[in-house]
This record gives structure tokens, sequence and C-alpha cells, in this order.
């Protein structure tokens, strides 16, 4: 219903039912008239929760820009890496949180709050065992991701950025098993935290000052558990999430890149001689659209394996 | 020939009111900055005080122990006259209290010997931790060599490096005989000619130059004199 036939109805109303407004509306008349209030501020999509929240921050704009984009043609399973290791990344995070509610990070305890969850706690095995092989996990997805974006180009002009935030992230997750390898506090863990840190006291000038400072002093001692603990909670996950974050913002704004074996097609509206020149024009982002998969998407053709190799087609497809 | 101020005037309408010159726009006379830049100036630095005043505090909590020494501790391992010259005993002692099994470490102790140009008053404390990469060595009679169990680092009888990826010899512990007893005390690390220096972290090199490349820490105790 239009504003305009909305407001009529209203004025109608009103001038009929003066002496009826005394008494209490209904509950469903109460309704309307909540209904009513949001059409008359242009803020009305449906009176319901998802709607309520809608008309104040566009959550579907934002869901459907995220969700419901162009991709280019020819994209596969390989493009689910990167939501695999974020998937694993989340439940590091939750199981995580939940670990922690029986560790102890104190050096004459750790092993202990170690040995009792494992073995007296409730599903404690099985919560500690996704943290412990979803560590290796995600490590493991990071370098497939990792290889699928070198290998596919995706790393090209304009996604250098991405790639860097993904080379910080992938660092930032090494920190995460190195500082989570020494928490169960055993012989294990102890001896390679021991090396680890001497491997850091080795390299020149700042070496032996980087060292002290996770070692928090000269020596291994009751500090360099919880600093340990502290980096491997707050501070490193904390930075993961907020890189994961701009990391996604750009594949977003950017859009996918199509597989190497997908030739690219010229933007909508081109004349088809003008596609030869179209990784020249892609330069100008004011005469054809910014996101890369968009044109990618209205491609036409799909190239067979040989098309692939040519230098033209790798630069459209960056 | 249009006034800036006056863009609503029409075109080769004289204004009414003639407003002072003012170069370039924005500025009032007199002035050496326009108004939104003095506040932007003044909100930026209002804020970088506040963030530094909550910054600076946490870097330095979280720096602090890179110039904290602790206190210094001897250790007493036992009577004198429970050591030689001719081959180690081994002792255990505490190097970081409050940890438990972890802060302690297994030193090898001896006395001075003739053949290696010590007194026979002296006490030599060899730490086991290995210069590699800090595992710990272990002393085998029948060789009379230190072996590191890691990545095969093996040192002689006084922990000079014989073979093996150490970078050094075996740090030692400053000793002293107080009341028949030995003690030991803060570890220092020495050159390959045994000169004492200021502890190290293993796999750092010691002597010459290296003493530069890795710069002694001030969370460290000086060394004893030679």
């Amino acid at each position: 219903m239009s504003l305009l036939k909305r407001k009529k109805n209203d004025a109608v109303e009103n001038g009929a039912g003066d002496a009826e407004a005394v008494a209490k509306p209904a509950k469903g008349e109460r309704m309307s008239q909540a209904k009513d209030l949001a059409v008359h501020h242009g803020t009305h999509k449906s009176i319901d929760v998802a709607g309520w929240v809608d008309s104040r921050v566009n959550a579907t704009g934002i869901f459907t820009a995220m969700m419901s984009r162009h991709v280019p043609k020819g994209t596969n399973w390989f493009y689910t890496l990167g939501s695999a290791t974020m998937f694993i990344f989340a439940m590091q995070a939750i199981t995580g949180v939940f670990l922690s509610m029986y560790y102890t990070p104190s050096a004459t305890q750790a092993y202990a709050s170690i040995t009792h969850m494992t073995n007296d706690v409730f599903m404690g095995e099985f919560v500690r065992g996704l943290h412990k092989w979803g560590a290796s996990l995600m490590i493991i997805l990071i370098f497939l991701h990792m290889a699928r974006t070198f290998f596919f180009g995706a790393y090209k002009y304009p996604r250098e950025l991405n790639w860097v935030i993904g080379v910080v992230l992938l660092i930032l997750t090494t920190v995460m098993g190195l500082t989570g390898y020494l928490l169960p506090f055993d012989q294990r863990s102890f001896w390679a935290t021991i090396v680890a840190n001497n491997i850091t006291a080795s390299g020149p000038i700042v070496g032996p000052y980087l060292a002290d400072f996770l070692r928090a002093g000269p020596d291994f001692s009751a500090t360099t558990l919880s600093r340990f603990y502290a980096l491997h909670m707050m501070v490193v996950p904390g930075l993961i999430a907020a890189l994961i974050g701009a990391h996604l913002f750009f594949v977003v704004k950017l859009g996918t890149t199509a597989p190497p074996w997908v030739r690219a097609g010229r933007p909508k509206g081109s004349r088809p001689e003008e596609a030869v020149t179209a990784g020249v024009a892609r330069d100008d982002f004011e005469e054809i659209p910014v996101n890369g998969a968009v044109a990618v998407a209205a491609a036409e053709e799909e190239a067979d394996a040989a098309d692939s190799s040519d230098s033209e087609d790798g630069e459209v497809n960056s | 020939m249009s006034d800036p101020l006056n863009k609503n005037s029409k075109q080769g309408e004289e204004p009414r009111v003639k407003l002072p010159p003012a170069e370039p726009r924005g500025y009032f006379e007199g002035e050496s900055m326009t108004r939104r830049h003095v506040f932007t100036v003044a909100s930026q630095a209002i804020g970088g005080v506040a963030a530094a005043a909550v910054v600076l505090p946490v870097v330095g909590f979280a720096v602090a122990p890179l110039f904290t020494r602790g206190e210094e501790r001897w250790e007493a391992v036992g009577p004198v006259e429970q050591f030689n010259a001719e081959t180690y005993k081994q002792v255990v002692i505490t190097e970081t209290p409050g940890i438990g099994e972890a802060g302690k470490t297994t030193a090898y102790v001896r006395t001075g010997a003739e053949k290696y140009n010590e007194e026979p008053n002296d006490v030599i404390a060899v730490s086991t931790r290995c210069a590699h990469l800090g595992c710990p060595v272990r002393f085998v009679q029948a060789a009379q060599n230190f072996i590191c169990p890691c990545h095969g680092g093996v040192y002689d009888f006084e922990g000079k490096r014989i073979g093996g990826p150490p970078v050094r010899p075996l740090d030692r512990f400053q000793t002293r005989v107080k009341g028949g007893q030995v003690e030991l005390g803060p570890r220092y690390s020495v050159t390959n000619q045994l000169k004492a220096v200021r502890v190290r972290d293993p796999g750092e090199f010691t002597g010459g130059i290296w003493e530069y490349l890795y710069p002694p820490r001030p969370s460290t105790f000086p060394p004893p004199s030679n």
C-alpha cells in the first residue's frame, strides 16, 4: 500500500471515529497504528523484528551485498578454502573460550588442569581434541587457500592488499600455534618453547631483546606462561578477527577472480572488437565496473585451456 | 573580478556591502589558520594525549621485564670436599623460584685442574644448557664429553664445543666457597677462549664482533672478572 493511500485512509478513519477513539483500541488496532506511524516516517518495511532492525540499519542490504554477489563463471570448490579456514578459526575461538573455563595458566597447576579437563570433565577430551586438531587443520587450510590464490593469480591488481593481509594472518596463526603449544606445559611443550625462544634470540641485535620480551625476563619464568596465555587468548585472536574483517571487506568490495582457464569477457555494451583492448580499458575505473567479477561474469564464452596462457586474458582475469 | 565571498551577487552587479579582502579563503583578517584547522589540530592533539596516556603505561608494563634484573641467588650444593678435579659431580639448583620443577636446572661441578691452568681452590660449575638451542646436555663419563640429545652437540671436558651445531662453549655458573659449602650463583657465558662474558641466550655467538651483534641485556648479571 502506498504512503499516499495509507494517509488517505487515516484521514477517513480519524474524521469518522472521534467518539470511538475514547475507547481503548484493540490489540490489532494498536499494531496497525504502529504500522501507520512507521509508514508516516517512511521507514516502514514490515512490522516484525527483522523489519524493525532493517528499517534502521538496512541489514538486508548489507546481507544481500555480502551473500548475493556476482561471481565469475568457473567458480568451484577451491573457492571455499577461505571460508573453511574462517570456520576453523571460529571453531578454535569457541572451543578455546570453553577450554579456558577449566585451564589454569600457572606453571605449577597448568599440567594438572589439562589432565583434569581431558580425563575427568564430561566431553573434555572431545572439546580439547577439536581445539588441538583444529589448530593443525587451520594451518593446512591456510596454505591450501594461499595456494589457490597464488595459482589462480587472484593476488594480482587490485587485490595485492588482500594478499598482504592474508600473509599477516598466516603469521599471526603461526604465532597462535607457538603460544598455544606451551599451554599444556608438559615436557614436550616446555622444551619446544625453550627452543623456539632461543631461535628468536639468535636473531642479531633485536633477537636477545625480543626473546626477553617473550619470556618476560632473561630466563623462562612464572610470567612466561601467563604471557603466552594472554597472547594466545586475547592479543592475537583479536588481531586475527579484525584482519579477517578487513580481508572479507576487500573480498566483497573487489569480488572474486575467475579461474585462469576461464577467458574473460568484455564489459557489457562494448563491441566485440573492443574485447582485445579490454585489459587496457579496465585500468580506468570510471568507465567500467569497479567489481571485476561483474565484468567477468558477463563473459559470453568460455575459453579452452590454451587461451588461458594469453597474457591479455591474464590481465583481465586479475 | 568576482568576489569569492559574495557568490550570490549577480554577475556585474556591485555588492552592497564591501567585505574586507580575505585571502586565501576561510581566513579572517590577522589569522594565520582557519578555525576549522585550529579545531582539527586541537582535537587530534587532545585525542593523541588521551591515547598516549593509556598506551604508554601499558607498553611499559609489558616491556618492563627487559629492564628488570631479578634478585641475585646463591645456592649451596654441598661441602667442598665432595668435589674433585678429575670428574664432574651433578647438582640440581633452582634458577627461577616459584615455578616448581620448570625452574630447576642441572649443573656439573668440579674443582680446578692443573691440566687446564686452573687454581686448585677454584670451583668450576658447568651449565647443562646446550649452547645450540637450550636442550639439556649430559656428561658422558666414558667419553669425558658433554653430549646434547637434541641435535648432537658435543663438548669436551672443559665445555668447549668439539662437534655439532653449538655456537660457543657451555655456560657456567659463578661459584664461591662459604663456610666449607660450595655455592652457585648467577649464570655467565664464555668465549671460545673461556673468557667470561655476560650471559647470552643459546644460539648466540660470543666474543669479538658478536658481542655487538648480540648485545648484552640489562636483565642479566654482569660476568665475574677474569
